[in-house]
């Protein structure tokens, strides 16, 4: 109960400094409270060495996190995505599936940040097998032939780069053949132009 | 009882043990751990969209041990004879409590399909995604479900939670009668009038629930 109302008046973004204030005891006092939430899962910190050390509380415990399509997305690429959902997936995660998933949103932003992935793919047959299995292998290959003009990215096996033929597919929800060489190759209509490229550089 | 980190361990158990990619929708107890609101609870309820992912589930479930039981207990017996009523499954004191397409008379909403709270993919041999769903449509589903200890669960949330919005809770209460839930205006307005001796909820909220009743 007397940890509830610290919570409650501490919920925030606090140092060492404004939380004492608010609290009203002494400084070695709310650093044993801070020190108590933490071990409770209330709060997490930030900071220190150098920095100031920040601490972050909230009213509900603040779990350990497994990365997501976000995470791996916001990592590779210079174009820094606002996650509208908590993402997080348990076992194997990288950015072949990272890939996979942003093709899966339809959302403009995501799949054109999504690109940079092209540059850390190592497994390309896993890759491949994934896509097949979302069936948006098509897609898979528009987006690297996008990605190869406007950046330097690892050649994708010569096995894997043929298109099937199939049924025109959307990267997002616009109709347009941006790039009408790679669209009438892969099938796929390529919402992107020059100057979405030159974001991701 | 089940902890949240038993309850990430049975999940990465049962995506081991399915035969196909499935998705879910996360409501009760074990969503409200996902947010950290509490840190253990009885009832894993669930929602699936289809009956063959269900089913593929209960087969995880009872390699797992758990075996179906009755729900006389748990629920009020008007609920007993609701066609979208759901499967329970239990080993010792964890209870799966598993709906398809509805609970009770209420569905997943065009909203809450897309505004989820978290996704969780846990990746064993095939893809077992848990969406939860966020925290006004849990105190929604609660309100709805009417078991032991949910209005305890909508009151923890309700306290907890400072950006709780109202609002969006009232219009989702509106769109579900609309859309051919009979009970939840009565529902909701039971839960709101109950917390109202808890917490400070506008009277402006209960009006809206009112005007709709007096359209009937």
């Amino acid at each position: 109960m007397k940890s509830d109302n610290s919570l409650r008046k501490l919920e925030g973004l606090h140092t060492a400094e404004t939380a004492t204030e608010r609290l009203g005891i002494s400084r070695q006092s709310a650093l044993n409270m801070l020190s108590k939430l933490k071990k409770e899962g209330y709060v997490t910190v930030s900071g220190g060495g150098r920095r100031k050390r920040l601490y972050k509380i909230t009213m509900r415990k603040q779990r350990p996190r497994e990365k997501g399509m976000f995470d791996i997305i916001n990592k590779y690429s210079p174009m820094k995505i606002a996650e509208w959902y908590d993402h997080q997936v348990h076992g194997t995660y990288g950015p072949e599936e990272a890939l996979v998933d942003a093709l899966q949103t339809n959302s403009f932003r995501v799949i054109l940040a999504s690109m940079r992935l092209f540059s850390h793919i190592t497994d390309w047959s896993k890759l491949y097998r994934l896509a097949k299995e979302k069936d948006c292998w098509q897609k898979v290959g528009a987006l690297y032939d996008v990605a190869r003009l406007s950046f330097k990215i690892k050649r994708m096996p010569r096995r894997y780069y043929h298109n099937g033929h199939g049924r025109w597919r959307k990267l997002s929800q616009l109709k347009k053949k941006n790039f009408p060489q790679i669209s009438e190759k892969w099938h796929v209509y390529i919402p992107f132009n020059q100057k979405d490229l030159e974001e991701m550089r | 009882m089940i902890t949240h980190e038993d309850q990430l361990e049975l999940f990465k158990l049962i995506s081991d043990s399915i035969a196909k990619d499935m998705e879910c929708w996360a409501f009760g107890g074990n969503a409200m751990m996902f947010y950290g609101y509490k840190d253990e609870t009885k009832d894993v309820d669930l929602l699936f969209d289809h009956e063959e992912d269900r089913a593929e589930f209960i087969k995880a479930l009872e390699k797992l041990g758990f075996w179906e039981t009755g729900l006389s207990n748990i629920y009020v017996p008007e609920k007993l004879k609701d066609k979208y009523k759901p499967l329970m499954y239990t080993r010792y004191d964890i209870r799966f409590d598993l709906f398809v397409k509805k609970v009770f008379k209420t569905a997943i909403s065009p909203k809450m399909r897309e505004d989820v709270y978290a996704v969780h993919d846990f990746k064993g041999k095939r893809n077992l995604r848990i969406k939860v769903l966020r925290k006004e449509f849990i105190v929604l589903l609660k309100s709805v479900t009417e078991r032991d200890k949910d209005f305890e669960d909508i009151l923890t949330i309700a306290k907890k939670d400072k950006r709780f919005d109202w609002q969006y809770l009232i219009d989702e209460v509106i769109w579900q009668h609309q859309h051919g839930d009979n009970l939840v205006l009565l529902d909701a307005e039971k839960t709101i009038k109950e917390l109202k001796k808890y917490v400070f909820v506008e009277q402006k909220y209960l009006k809206q629930l009112y005007a709709v009743l007096n359209k009937r």
